[in-house]
């Protein structure tokens, strides 16, 4: 039987009959996927979140430091410590005592170039020895822009985006720096191997200026390093990563500047929000126009 | 060929019909895949119809209660979507350096181009434009004034039955002199060289597809585009991406003629009457509220052509299993051509029994039979192993 | 896909119910085999999930990756995979074997389908060329572990080899189902119409067993909406309480075991079901000779292994390459030769296309002498009467699997109505008295076969020796050097 949200469930379900719920309910979605019915496996997902939801409580409940009966009493004698099987979130991190903004500041200072939070994340675990998901990246850049309308330029600095030289519109996943220099923040079709390659230097000098560089960073120059013609056998010194990566800079650079200057260019006018996170006009819209999936589009 | 920018009467009326046909739903889009699929079964009229029309076959066949066995798990949609976004990482970088050393890509051809979206529209029809764009103007740059290399996701069209199917292949790579080649990213392992031959097979007709819609961008000059598609796949047991060379000429071959046959859908619409349709009769919420019974007979009217490959490839699959059931078709093509082409279980028995006497054409067969029949007969007689034949 | 076999089909579509295609088991069956199911996770080329393992139908050993996407404890799984598979294979190899023998009993593995066979190669390849020491190095018995699952997933190619069986194909050569080739491929459908439960058609059975929810599938591949609903959940709870460990690790744990022997125990007692329904065929007779070939091939990848002998090298020379495939020939005729003369029913496809023909002996002539030359000869004639349809012709030299070291020659084909009498000339194996001593040649009366099929012994077909493979093959293989890069394989 599947509880509907008006029914009445006798006090605290236990915990094994809430598992025998759970595994129905698993097989009910299971057989309504395969019977096609999307409503009905909804509904029975909607019901097993339930489901999960009470048996997380019902466990933290148990196992809880003033719990009566103590089924899983050893838990119990650490008083303090999370013992619900299914956090949240993942632990917080060790290390780091500064707020995510100011992390995401440190590795993007050091790359000196727009990167994608994956790429900040690893350079900021190798270089200030402490990780975040991806995920809290993400979202920091909506929260900065909240922050900037909100008060624009009462910080010191922003996590922005990266514009597209074409259209001036965020660049998919790359953050920056407000503070850096227009032609920095704009992106143009070599700017991706430019900052690529620019960002492998920035990295190869963080190396050499550590005395003893955790095998991190090593590994983080190594998968650079692989992807530039002149050191992509292993191992490769930061010495040769710099000349390499500068070799092939020479052949972009000139192009590149061209194409960032002529963007910068046409960004300057722009307000404060669009200069920062990117043109308005697309972005709005990009979300009038977000309900239509790609490829749904009538016959012209 | 694209669908020219006013359809002549004649072409409206086709339209109406393939409309009516396929009932109040929105057509169902075509992509790489199931375009190539339709290669697959090409005398199956009731597929080649349905595909032609748009219609939701997967819908259709979960309301008259045979829905589709196929799913997808998560964890292989997540395992394709990382070592996709790992080889498109940092101005796809390591994909760069796979196509220098596989395109001899000049040094200063390093371009890279997403065409995710346009400025934060994913419209297929806004990408299409921009794509259109990007490529025409990449293919007219002069050799050593290249502007692009790398186009991300690039939205092509194609004209398959009177609609637009909008595909989007992986990364389409330009290379200096002047040829395009397609690029497919996927995430079964190519292990000593070698890789599964059927996934093989099924992303060279993709790729074929997608070769096809360029070359018809690109205002169909074939040597614009190359014959010879890129597959990166991991290599070994690692998520280090290698590279494999897929000549797909054959499977255009196969993909012209399978369009050619789509685009005379009409000729196969004249053969039913124009009452017929699968709409589904969608409440307001959205459920089917059609009879299953009638839509049942709908979808009888128009002749299948099932074979047991029908399981791992058309949502109709099961439906048309159940129909074909007391056929030698059901039980495998070579189960056919052994029992010589007889299509019913029941002629098969009746023939080997002698109960049915044969025809002309059928006496050879016959024969054979009655002398099968007879040997297992002798063989396990009736009380130990075996039925009564 | 013969005609008897199709018509075998129809009849079982019609009756509901499986039909024999044999008369006899072909397939060496130990009395203690190693069943085998691997799970793997979808997306990866190699990247076990679970296993379930044994020789004992009571005592299933389930092993679980709980960490499917970590390839650290994929090496993990394979080290405790190849405790008991080492274990169960040294069990063989324990006593020394006779002088000019090989070891009396060989190690068989058995997996539900040819995923398996395909599952263990790639374990093979994955594992085989790691090391033991270094950055990467994993347990000694990984390597060793991967070089026998190669070398039992070859075997398997040779048509003829019972060292690795994939159950469906086995079941599928006994007997016909009244579906499709493609769908006997799912065990538990396959099953199902071999012996449906009571009250239920093969039909109704197999279709009930297309439920994944109720049937799951014999793997590697598991159903999606396990995946989907059930495992990405186990799967994240375990990662999430892998950092605290203690109860909530173990409880994810538990789950997870669980949630896989869902998915594992019912194919595991279908195995031992399929394994209970070829027993019923008595064993062919040849079956005892293939098994000793293979016997002897076991015997040597033990002194092979023994002597610390390399892994077998990616990819084979052209040379090796060229000698395998002549052989695999070899092989697969000497097989269609031996299931003729052990099987009636598989004799009775020949009788169909003309190859041979069956019926009772009428008359004979023990005494006959060829008196042309110099000696006479014992020639004796036998004259059989059949109802096959004979389209050999005079002069053909056939063979009857009662009496192989014996030539039987057509010299006079006689038709009467529906049937034919043949008479033929029989030569060898009678002795050299002047009359055929009794049981040496057929006696009126008797059913006998003749059969155009012979199993000669074919000499291997001269090769180069690998040094002088010629350049148009690429020349001589480099000699097989283990590398740093098969050690590292990378781990990113």
């Amino acid at each position: 039987m599947i509880a509907g949200p008006g029914y009445h469930r006798p006090v605290a379900e236990t915990i094994e009959a809430l598992e025998r719920r759970i595994d129905g309910l698993r097989v009910a979605v299971r057989e309504a996927v395969l019977a096609g019915d999307r409503a009905l496996a909804s509904a029975h997902r909607a019901s097993l979140k339930r489901a999960e939801q009470a048996w997380e409580d019902a466990l933290m409940t148990a196992t809880a430091p003033d719990a009566q009966t103590a089924p899983h009493a050893q838990a119990a004698s650490e008083p303090g410590q999370a013992t619900h099987p299914r956090a949240r979130e993942p632990a917080e991190p060790t290390g780091s005592l500064l707020p995510l903004r100011e992390q995401v500041y440190e590795a993007l200072s050091l790359l000196q170039v727009p990167a994608a939070p994956k790429l900040i994340a690893t350079v900021h675990e190798a270089f200030f020895g402490a990780t975040f998901p991806t995920s809290r990246v993400t979202s920091l850049k909506r929260d900065e822009e909240r922050s900037f309308r909100a008060a624009p330029f009462s910080r010191p600095y922003y996590i922005c985006a990266a514009l597209s030289a074409d259209y001036l519109a965020p660049s998919r996943g790359l953050l920056a720096i407000s503070t850096w220099p227009l032609e920095r923040r704009v992106i143009g079709s070599l700017s991706p191997r430019v900052d690529f390659l620019t960002a492998a230097i920035r990295v190869a000098e963080a190396i050499e200026r550590i005395p003893e560089p955790p095998p991190a960073a090593r590994r983080l120059l190594q998968r650079f390093a692989a992807s530039i013609p002149g050191a992509s056998s292993p191992p490769s010194p930061p010495a040769t990563v710099k000349e390499a990566a500068a070799a092939e800079l020479t052949v972009h650079k000139d192009a590149d500047d061209r194409a960032r200057g002529a963007a910068a260019a046409r960004a300057r006018p722009l307000a404060g929000a669009e200069q920062l996170f990117g043109t308005m006009s697309f972005r709005e819209l990009a979300i009038r126009t977000s309900g239509q999936t790609a490829g749904r589009a009538a016959a012209e | 060929m694209t669908a020219s920018p006013r359809p002549s009467p004649a072409q409206a009326q086709t339209q109406a019909r393939l409309d009516r046909l396929r009932g109040r739903a929105l057509p169902v889009n075509h992509n790489a895949r199931t375009i190539a699929a339709l290669a697959a079964n090409p005398g199956c009229s009731r597929r080649a119809l349905m595909d032609a029309v748009g219609v939701d076959k997967q819908q259709v066949a979960t309301h008259v209660g045979f829905p589709a066995p196929f799913g997808q798990s998560q964890f292989a949609i997540a395992r394709g979507n990382a070592f996709e976004a790992q080889v498109k990482e940092g101005g796809a970088a390591q994909l760069l350096t796979l196509l220098r050393e596989h395109l001899g890509l000049d040094v200063g051809q390093a371009h890279y181009h997403d065409l995710n979206d346009v400025g934060g529209n994913e419209t297929a029809l806004v990408r299409h434009g921009r794509t259109r764009q990007l490529l025409t103007g990449a293919a007219l740059s002069a050799p050593g004034e290249a502007t692009g290399t790398m186009f991300d996701h690039p939205m092509l069209r194609l004209a398959v039955g009177g609609r637009h199917a909008y595909l989007e292949p992986d990364l389409i790579a330009l290379q200096h002199r002047g040829r395009f080649h397609v690029v497919e990213i996927k995430s079964f392992a190519i292990i000593d060289g070698q890789a599964d031959p059927a996934k093989v097979a099924a992303a060279a007709i993709q790729s074929a597809v997608y070769v096809h819609a360029l070359r018809d961008l690109l205002g169909g000059d074939p040597g614009r585009v190359h014959y010879e598609t890129v597959l990166v796949a991991p290599r070994d047991f690692s998520s280090q991406p290698t590279v494999a060379t897929v000549d797909v000429r054959r499977q255009l071959t196969v993909l012209r003629r399978q369009l050619d046959r789509i685009a005379s859908v009409e000729g196969l619409l004249d053969l039913y009457p124009a009452e017929l349709t699968f709409d589904l009769d969608p409440d307001p919420g959205g459920r089917p509220q059609r009879p299953p019974g009638e839509l049942a007979d709908a979808i009888g009217q128009v002749t299948a052509n099932y074979t047991p490959d029908c399981l791992a490839t058309c949502d109709l699959c099961f439906l048309c299993r159940d129909e074909a059931a007391g056929t030698t078709g059901a039980l495998g093509r070579s189960v056919r051509t052994d029992l010589g082409g007889v299509e019913h279980a029941e002629q098969v028995l009746g023939l080997a029994r002698g109960t049915l006497p044969p025809s002309q054409e059928r006496a050879e067969i016959a024969a054979q039979l009655t002398r099968a029949a007879r040997l297992r007969t002798e063989l396990l007689g009736t009380q130990l192993f075996g039925t009564e034949i | 896909m013969t005609l008897l076999t199709s018509l075998a089909r129809v009849i079982a579509a019609q009756a509901g119910r499986a039909q024999p295609t044999k008369t006899r088991r072909h397939v060496h069956l130990s009395s203690r085999p190693l069943v085998l199911i691997p799970l793997q996770l979808a997306g990866e080329a190699c990247a076990p999930l679970a296993a379930m393992v044994g020789d004992d139908r009571d005592k299933p050993l389930q092993l679980a990756v709980y960490e499917p996407r970590d390839r650290s404890r994929r090496f993990e799984f394979a080290a405790d995979l190849a405790e008991t598979v080492l274990a169960y294979i040294d069990g063989f190899a324990a006593a020394e074997p006779e002088e000019g023998q090989p070891y009396p009993d060989a190690p068989q593995l058995l997996v539900p389908n040819l995923g398996g066979v395909a599952f263990a190669r790639m374990l093979g390849r994955s594992t085989r060329f790691r090391r033991t020491d270094g950055e990467y190095a994993v347990r000694a018995a990984v390597p060793l572990l991967g070089r026998w699952l190669s070398y039992y997933a070859e075997r398997s190619e040779a048509t003829g080899s019972a060292l690795l069986i994939p159950l469906t194909a086995a079941l599928a050569d006994h007997w016909a189902t009244g579906q499709s080739a493609m769908e006997d491929a799912n065990l538990a459908a396959l099953v199902s119409w071999i012996d449906p439960p009571d009250g239920m058609t093969g039909p109704e059975a197999a279709r009930a067993a297309e439920d994944p929810v109720r049937y799951p599938p014999a793997g590697p591949v598991t159903d999606p909406t396990f995946d989907n609903e059930v495992l990405d959940h186990l799967v994240k709870a375990v990662r999430d309480a892998a950092a605290g460990g203690g109860t909530p690790l173990a409880r994810a744990q538990a789950a997870t075991d669980a949630a896989l022997r869902s998915q594992l125990e019912p194919t595991w007692e279908l195995m031992w079901r399929s394994v209970d329904l070829l027993r019923t065929l008595p064993e062919a007779a040849s079956v005892p000779d293939r098994w000793k070939s293979d016997r002897w091939s076991f015997t040597g990848q033990v002194g092979w292994l023994r002597e610390d002998g390399a892994p077998q090298p990616r990819r084979d020379g052209a040379v090796a390459a060229a000698r395998r495939l002549a052989r695999l020939e070899r092989e697969q005729q000497r097989l269609a030769v031996q299931r003729a003369y052990d099987d009636p029913l598989v004799m009775a496809e020949y009788r169909l296309t003309g190859e041979a023909f069956a019926g009772t002996v009428s008359a004979a002539d023990p005494a006959r002498l060829d008196t042309e030359g110099k000696r006479a000869k014992l020639r004796p004639w036998i004259t059989v009467r059949t109802a096959d349809e004979v389209v050999l012709e005079n002069g053909t030299v056939l063979r009857s699997p009662d009496r192989p070291g014996q030539d039987a020659m057509i010299v006079d084909i006689a038709l009467s109505g529906q049937l034919a009498l043949v008479t033929l000339e029989l030569k060898g194996g009678m002795g050299q008295a002047k009359v055929a001593p009794p049981g040496t040649m057929p006696a009126v009366g008797d059913e006998v076969t003749y059969t155009t099929l012979r199993d000669e012994f074919q000499r291997a077909p001269e090769f180069p020796e690998r040094e002088n493979t010629p350049w148009t093959h690429g020349g001589p293989p480099a000699d097989y050097v283990p590398t740093e890069d098969d050690a590292r394989e990378d781990w990113s």
